[in-house]
């Protein structure tokens, strides 16, 4: 609203001799084509509504003093897609111009305007010519996860502007290398294990592959792997102070390193079962075999009441606990 | 275990006492899901299962050839649906059978009760056939410990309590069933246990859409015994005898009808049948020829079916006779991909990924003694555990994928313990080995030294399925009870009060309509309106015309001009909304309303645009901080229509923590009831203006609104 206010007034005060062609110019000091603005700059080129061309602005702060990680990743998101409407045919005749205005730059107008929440996304529509939106006011895109990646960001402008844009992502090398050199790590491991697969026939050491592979498998499946997948958690939690969390503070939301703290202790509780099964009675002598077997005892022990801790940490109001709180 | 007791052998005595044990943990079994019925009455449940008790109730009333080619005009009207072919009539016909059966006893039983029970029933055959199952693959310790795990295991529980009359009651025992005949027929090699596992089977397929898993895990044993080399006569009979029996019979289920001959769910049962005849014939044809010749059979045997086999898919495929790669196929695998294109999966709070406090909820201390049982079966490996660790391998994928599937999961789970415990409890109550073979005297320190490790670590596990048990009726007690059509809360002294909007709402429809008006409401409340209030509704939970729903999503974020135009258009006669905001109820339509607005916008994206919901700072709020799109909704003005009136104009919404809207006007409909605590809205389209004006021309003439209240 108050910025809508802001608009209003500053469409009163400018002069309205706006041209594409000025904004085009700061746009070609940048190898993306992303008008670097000052605040003038941006009163007289962007705020007016009855302009012909339209405008995307991003609100940032990109100096690293403000440690901004998202305002990097929206940044980097525009830059491909600017670059990618600077590629594409008939980008000419729509004009629409890819603009920043920093906190450096546009302190004054953020703080009049109150937005306390950087970065923001704003899209200024054109109000005349042949592509005038009925609405010409100035609108917001919310930067949600799918917002703020390029092929998101380029869609989403799509639907709005009723034309097609695509982003243009630099071909990282790093990450070419890093397929080749894992293809390439793969191919070299499977050979191995099928040169010692022919070298030594152990039928018995499959067998046991198979049950390492297997119970691998349900183990990380059965501690939310699928969950990080679809869900894609930060790794690991963070409190204002900066001090590390391990868990989410509730039972329906779970951290990366969750899944490998809860795998990781679920194995090392199947591991204490199988050696007390098969493993401690067989132990020669019998005060060492006292000793083993209530040394696995006490780690199982041990292990399950950490499990059971974290679950109370995770679920409040759970009555049962082990040793641990 | 030597000497008599009452007359009996020893081995007499231990079957008498597995029989006293299994008879115990079926009763706890019964027992610990029958807290809602105490707590509450004898209620069905939720959603899914009001529509299973009509259909219940009109086989009971009408008989079974009307049940079968019923068409329910009532339901998502104007089109209507053919019940009788679109529903698993397993759980109906099971449950008419029970209630015939006590009838024909002269047991007068409401057909209710009998639904209400038949859950629980069904848990404690669960855990018998879980008992026969552990049996089979271990000894009977390993199958009595397994059926106490599953008697109790939250994991089924969250299914299977009384009033949550639903499919997956009776499919779990049928599931657990199947495979326990199935592996008993392949130890054997019998054709009659295999035939017994198909009609197993065909129960199960016309109970529950779950028998997928079935046909894909059989067909995939089957295969993981041929790659292993482990082909047998007795493999060929079991699978040639239940492929056959078990395909056919489930043709015979109307929903399913020729589907094992097409899509790609059932393909890989039909391609391992092919195969073991294949193997079959290299086996006959090994036995009767020399081996060079036989070298060369087999290799223009493989050449000849693999050119076949390949043209043949081909030729199909490009006819369009088959359809294996499609999308269905493929949002099998690709857990992202029912997120992105299908709003109305990823929709249902059960479609969601399991995160991992949800294993641990639901299987406590059996989720780390798995992998234990899995080892355990790498050990010995026959036939029986081989079938063990692929359903392991492949409940714990399905189960990490979607949260519901955690029900497959549960009986493998208890199985597998059940190996573990048995293992250890075995090992360590044997009698130990005496340390020294000389007849000195050993003094009682010593030998209580030497029973140290071993009653440790009996005790200690003892301890733990003490602590299994307590969670396990805690968690059931407390998150698995309570039949969310009746809600409960607390007052600070401890009393309990019951809080019954929902069925106060559906009977003032049921007394106060006529019984051919049309409701509208949100889809999830399809059944219960159609169960509880008897009238007509345009969608429910059987969602299967997403763009039915989505026309209902468009009405409720339509303005109210919008929004009567169509709702006039469908014959709407009553709206009905489910607001939370006077008791913090949580599940609402307010907080449902973005999916109504996402599924609206993927049929209709010109008229519904997410976006527009949210306010200038990018929140979804309600109120005056709201979006023009969002305080102009119809949904918005039916729920927060005179709320402040009761709640004082500078209240706030004790859901969303908000300050609720300074002034709703409504003109183009007419609120008709609202229950006690507020849950329940329901608001009458109005009909046209006699004079031909709009509803807010007429509100205007008619003057300033009245402030006061006024009876309905």
């Amino acid at each position: 609203m108050r910025l809508l206010a802001m608009m209003g007034l500053a469409l009163a005060s400018m002069c309205t001799a706006q041209s594409f062609g000025q904004l085009q110019q700061l746009s070609s000091r940048d190898p993306d084509g992303i008008a670097s603005l000052k605040l003038d700059q941006f009163m007289e080129h962007v705020v007016p509504e009855d302009k012909d061309y339209a405008v995307v602005v991003q609100l940032t702060a990109l100096a690293p003093e403000y440690k901004c990680d998202t305002c990097q990743v929206v940044d980097r998101s525009l830059r491909a897609v600017s670059r990618g409407w600077q590629k594409q045919q008939g980008s000419a005749e729509r004009q629409i111009a890819f603009a920043t205005l920093d906190v450096e730059d546009g302190e004054e107008l953020f703080r009049k305007m109150g937005i306390d929440k950087i970065p923001r996304m704003m899209i200024f529509p054109p109000g005349r010519g042949p592509h005038a939106m009925s609405n010409p006011s100035p609108r917001e895109m919310k930067l949600n996860a799918r917002n703020s990646s390029p092929a998101g960001m380029a869609s989403r402008l799509s639907e709005l502007f009723h034309t097609e844009i695509r982003a243009h992502e630099p071909i990282s090398f790093a990450a070419i290398a890093k397929y080749i050199l894992g293809t390439v790590a793969a191919c070299s491991g499977l050979f191995a294990v099928a040169k010692a697969v022919r070298r030594f026939s152990l039928r018995k050491l499959g067998r046991n592959v198979w049950a390492v592979c297997t119970i691998t498998f349900v183990l990380v499946m059965t501690s939310g792997l699928m969950w990080n997948r679809i869900n894609t958690p930060p790794f690991i939690g963070q409190t204002r102070a900066g001090e590390v969390v391990l868990f989410a503070p509730t039972n329906n939301q779970q951290f990366g390193v969750e899944t490998q703290i809860v795998a990781a202790a679920y194995a090392v509780c199947a591991l204490c079962v199988v050696l007390l099964v098969r493993h401690t009675l067989q132990v020669p002598g019998s005060d060492q075999r006292t000793l083993v077997t209530l040394l696995v005892l006490a780690s199982l022990i041990l292990t399950y009441s950490y499990i059971n801790s974290v679950f109370r940490l995770k679920m409040p109001g759970y009555p049962f606990r082990l040793l641990l709180p | 275990m030597s000497g008599k007791f009452l007359g009996l052998s020893a081995a007499d005595q231990t079957s008498l006492l597995r029989l006293a044990i299994l008879g115990l943990i079926s009763a706890v079994a019964i027992g610990s899901r029958l807290y809602s019925v105490i707590r509450f009455e004898s209620v069905i449940h939720e959603f899914d299962p009001w529509f299973n008790y009509r259909t219940t109730k009109y086989l009971v009333t009408h008989g079974f050839d009307k049940f079968w080619n019923w068409f329910d005009e009532t339901a998502w009207y104007p089109l209507g649906r053919v019940v009788g072919g679109t529903l698993y009539p397993g759980i109906m016909v099971t449950s008419a059978a029970i209630y015939n059966a006590l009838h024909l006893l002269n047991l007068p039983v409401d057909i209710r009760n009998v639904c209400v029970f038949l859950a629980p029933g069904f848990s404690a055959l669960t855990a018998i056939a879980t008992y026969l199952l552990g049996k089979e693959v271990k000894n009977a310790t390993a199958g009595l410990l397994a059926a106490a795990f599953i008697g109790i295991a939250p994991g089924y529980i969250s299914r299977s309590v009384a009033g949550s009359y639903d499919n997956e009651g009776i499919a779990i025992f049928l599931l657990v069933w199947t495979f326990y005949l199935w592996l008993r027929a392949v130890r054997l090699g019998s054709a009659l246990n295999a035939a017994f596992a198909a009609i197993s089977y065909f129960y199960m397929v016309s109970a529950w859409g779950g028998y997928v898993f079935i046909i894909n895990l059989v067909p995939l044993h089957v295969f993981t015994l041929l790659a292993m080399g482990r082909y047998s006569n007795r493999l060929y009979v079991a699978y040639s005898t239940f492929y056959a029996l078990g395909t056919l019979s489930s043709m015979q289920v109307p929903f399913v009808g020729f589907q094992p001959t097409f899509t790609s769910e059932h393909m890989a049962a039909l391609g391992t049948f092919g195969l073991i005849q294949v193997v079959a014939a290299a086996h006959y044809i090994r036995g009767q020829l020399p081996a060079q010749q036989f070298q060369t059979v087999v290799r223009g045997a493989v050449l000849v079916l693999f050119t076949v086999g390949a043209l043949a898919l081909a030729v199909l495929t490009a006819r369009g006779v088959i359809a294996p790669w499609t999308g269905r196929f493929y949002s099998l695998w690709d857990t992202g991909y029912a997120k992105v294109h299908i709003p109305i999966i990823a929709s249902v709070s059960e479609h969601q990924p399991t995160p991992w406090p949800n294993f641990f909820f639901d299987l406590n201390l059996l989720i780390w003694l798995f992998p234990a049982g899995i080892f355990f079966s790498f050990r010995e490996l026959t036939d029986n555990h081989v079938f063990l660790i692929l359903y392991s391998v492949f409940a714990a994928y399905f189960a990490g994928v979607m949260v519901r599937l955690i029900l497959t999961l549960t009986p493998i789970v208890c199985v597998m313990a059940g190996i573990a415990v048995a293992n250890l409890l075995e090992t360590y109550s044997r009698n130990a080995p005496s340390a020294s073979n000389s007849n000195e005297p050993v003094s009682m320190g010593k030998r209580l030294y030497a029973l140290l490790p071993r009653a440790a670590v009996v005790v200690n596990f003892m301890f733990f399925l003490f602590m299994f048990q307590w969670h396990c009726s805690w968690i059931t007690s407390t998150a698995y009870s309570s039949p969310s059509v009746v809600l409960a809360s607390r007052s600070p002294d401890g009393s309990q009060h019951i809080i019954d909007d929902f069925r106060e709402a559906y009977y003032w429809l049921r007394k106060n309509t006529r019984p051919d008006a049309k409701i509208l409401s949100w889809w999830d409340y399809g059944y219960q309106l159609a169960g509880m209030a008897d009238r007509t509704t345009l969608v429910d939970n059987n969602t299967w015309n997403n763009t039915h729903i989505a026309t209902v999503g468009r009405i409720m974020a339509s303005n109210e001009d919008k929004a009567y135009e169509l709702a006039r258009h469908l014959d709407v006669d009553y709206v009905l909304v489910i607001f939370g905001a006077m008791l913090g109820y949580s599940g609402d339509d307010i907080n449902k309303f973005l999916w109504m607005i996402r599924i609206a916008q993927g049929v209709y994206p010109d008229e519904v645009n997410e976006q527009a919901f949210f306010n200038h700072e990018g929140q979804y709020s309600i109120g005056d901080d709201a979006s023009v799109a969002m305080r102009e909704s119809l949904l918005h003005k039916l729920c927060y229509y005179r709320f402040s009136e009761v709640m004082g104009p500078q209240s706030f919404d004790r859901v969303r923590k908000q300050r609720l809207p300074s002034k709703v006007e409504l003109d183009n409909f007419e609120e008709a009831y609202t229950t006690e605590n507020w849950m329940v809205r329901i608001y009458k389209v109005k009909d046209l203006d006699n004079l031909g004006r709009s509803h807010h021309m007429a509100a205007e003439f008619a003057g300033p609104r009245e402030s006061g209240f006024s009876p309905f």
